[in-house]
């Protein structure tokens, strides 16, 4: 055999073994989607309460110690299954016009993504409704996978209506969100309130020492 | 002596690191800032050349790798630049760019000077600024290389961490885009390009070296060391041609245009943005 030869016998051997195994693993290991849930009732669920823990709140979310989103106040009619019983004039208007809040999302300014492709079906249910495809043990597979396809609970916790991350009240509503914003918007001021007055003055001195120099060297 | 009026100043390796720099970070400014811009008719017709909206997008996450994978390389070339034998001294030697002592008393004579106070400070090879710059792009590199990667595909950095640190990934990684790019188009331009010494272009980049009048100058410290040494002959080089020079001059102005434009429209059109801070 020829040393060519041999490389590629080895590649190939190479090759079939990294084949072989990446399948065994793929058939061993439930596959992380499937593991974190797509939306089917589990034992668990069916007690009363149980679905406590599915809540979007604070408790929710694998909030590092907290840091995380689901803080703030939830209203009432957030776990209602249609979110807006009792709402006046509600089918004359736009979802914009009450929900000033929201209007502006990535998804909404920057996706071209309609409230109700996300809020999907009449009525449309608050977030917290049990039953609500916004629920976050199913909200991936309803919502989120319609396009980010295998999405995962964990993408789903991205917050779609992000709030202004410096408003006071993001404070309790995301905390790492605001003093990570914080943080960044304290080093960027900082930087430019060093350098923006001392190259200003920095440029009249050396114009100053020009003049003078031209000066001198007239007289 | 005639012809050789330069000093040299920096390696064709280290100008071509700069010149890498520069590309891609043009690149990445035009497809970031009409991405954030879209929704105006303003960053639409920046991304148009990228093929729109779409296009735009991959073009600034592949233009980030391979930004990422030259810093990498760029990690390499300095840790192959220390000097190991004199090691921990050598970090703080004159030729060095790490901060040092040194560095915070130029600062203050500096500032001195610019309030007509004191005499100025004889900078050595490198003067504070220089330092700074040169570090500021390895921390927004690192802060900006770290949340560009979370962001690359959202749903498979989701697997690893919770879905919600994207939210604060994409905030840090457009303060910082945005701290970047005002630094260098307003500070960095004026400090090498505008102000009253060096204007209107300082091509020490593209040349790789300097005149000696203006090193006299602006790094007096260092030009005396190199003279005491007997290391001036083996320093000095001929400036470039002026065909050469005049290539400099437009090159550089078209990208300190390009960073001009960017900065005074993006400004123009913030209000149209629905993003609240
Ligand atoms: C007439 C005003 C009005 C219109 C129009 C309207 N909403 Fe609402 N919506 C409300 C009110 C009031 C609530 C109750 C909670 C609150 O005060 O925010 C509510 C609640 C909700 C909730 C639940 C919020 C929660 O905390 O769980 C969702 C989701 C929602 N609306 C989506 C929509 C969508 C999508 C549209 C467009 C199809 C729409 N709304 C149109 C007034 C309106
Ligand atoms: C990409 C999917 C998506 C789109 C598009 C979308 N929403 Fe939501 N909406 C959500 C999710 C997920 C939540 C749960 C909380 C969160 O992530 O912000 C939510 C929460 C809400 C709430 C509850 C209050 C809150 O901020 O938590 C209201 C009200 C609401 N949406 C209204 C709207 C309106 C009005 C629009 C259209 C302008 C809209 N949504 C577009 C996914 C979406
Ligand atoms: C109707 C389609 C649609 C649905 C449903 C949808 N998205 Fe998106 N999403 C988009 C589009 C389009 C973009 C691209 C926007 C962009 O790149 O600026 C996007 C981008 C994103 C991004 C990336 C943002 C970035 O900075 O690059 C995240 C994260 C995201 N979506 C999360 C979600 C979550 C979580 C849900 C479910 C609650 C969801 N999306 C539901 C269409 C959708």
């Amino acid at each position: 055999m020829k040393i060519p030869d041999l490389i590629q016998v080895c590649l190939l051997c190479l090759m079939s073994i990294i084949v072989l195994a990446s399948q065994q693993a793929v058939a061993a290991a439930p596959h992380p989607y499937e593991a974190a849930g797509t939306g089917y009732f589990r034992d668990g669920d069916t007690l009363p309460g149980a679905y406590l823990q599915y809540r979007q709140s604070s408790e929710y979310g694998g909030s590092l110690w907290g840091l995380g989103p689901g803080g703030g106040n939830v209203k009432r009619s957030s776990f209602w299954a249609d979110a807006h019983s009792g709402v006046d004039s509600y089918m004359l208007r736009s979802c914009a016009s009450c929900h000033e809040d929201q209007r502006y999302s990535l998804h909404s300014s920057r996706g071209n993504v309609t409230c109700v492709q996300c809020h999907r079906g009449q009525p449309i249910s608050g977030i917290n409704h049990y039953y609500s495809g916004m629920n976050p043990i199913r909200r991936h597979a309803y919502v989120c996978a319609k396009c980010h396809e295998a999405a995962s609970a964990s993408f789903a916790t991205y917050v779609i209506h992000e709030p202004p991350p410096l408003a006071s009240s993001t404070v309790e509503e995301f905390p790492l969100f605001y003093y990570a914003v914080l943080f960044m918007m304290i080093l960027a001021v900082g930087v430019f309130a060093l350098f923006i007055p001392y190259v200003t003055l920095w440029g009249l001195r050396e114009l100053i020492g020009l003049f003078t120099e031209r000066r001198n060297t007239d007289v | 002596m005639s012809s050789k009026i330069n000093v040299r100043r920096f390696s064709l390796t280290q100008m071509m690191f700069h010149f890498f720099l520069i590309i891609t970070f043009m690149l990445l400014s035009v497809t970031g800032i009409a991405w954030m811009y879209i929704e105006t008719s303003w960053g639409k017709a920046l991304a148009t050349p990228f093929g729109g909206y779409v296009g735009a997008l991959e073009v600034h996450r592949i233009t980030g790798l391979i930004l990422l994978a030259g810093f990498g390389i760029h990690i390499l070339y300095t840790i192959w630049k220390v000097d190991w034998k004199h090691f921990p001294r050598s970090l703080f030697s004159r030729d060095s760019l790490v901060f040092q002592w040194r560095d915070v008393k130029d600062f203050i004579l500096h500032l001195g000077w610019i309030l007509g106070l004191s005499k100025g400070p004889q900078f050595d090879r490198w003067s504070w600024w220089e330092k700074f710059d040169y570090w500021a792009v390895w921390w927004g590199l690192i802060i900006v290389g770290v949340t560009g990667l979370m962001l690359y595909d959202p749903v498979f950095s989701s697997d690893y961490m919770p879905g919600w640190l994207l939210n604060i990934a994409l905030w840090v990684h457009r303060i910082e885009a945005v701290l970047a790019m005002a630094h260098i188009f307003t500070i960095h331009f004026f400090i090498e390009h505008w102000r009253p010494r060096c204007f209107p272009f300082s091509a020490t980049m593209f040349e790789g070296s300097k005149s000696i009048e203006h090193l006299r100058e602006e790094h007096p410290a260092w030009v005396a060391r190199i003279e005491a040494e007997g290391r001036m002959d083996e320093m000095l080089c001929p400036s470039a041609p002026v065909p050469l020079r005049i290539l400099y001059f437009g090159v550089g102005y078209a990208l300190i245009g390009l960073g001009v434009f960017l900065l005074v429209f993006a400004l123009l059109n913030v209000g149209l943005l629905t993003l609240k801070l």
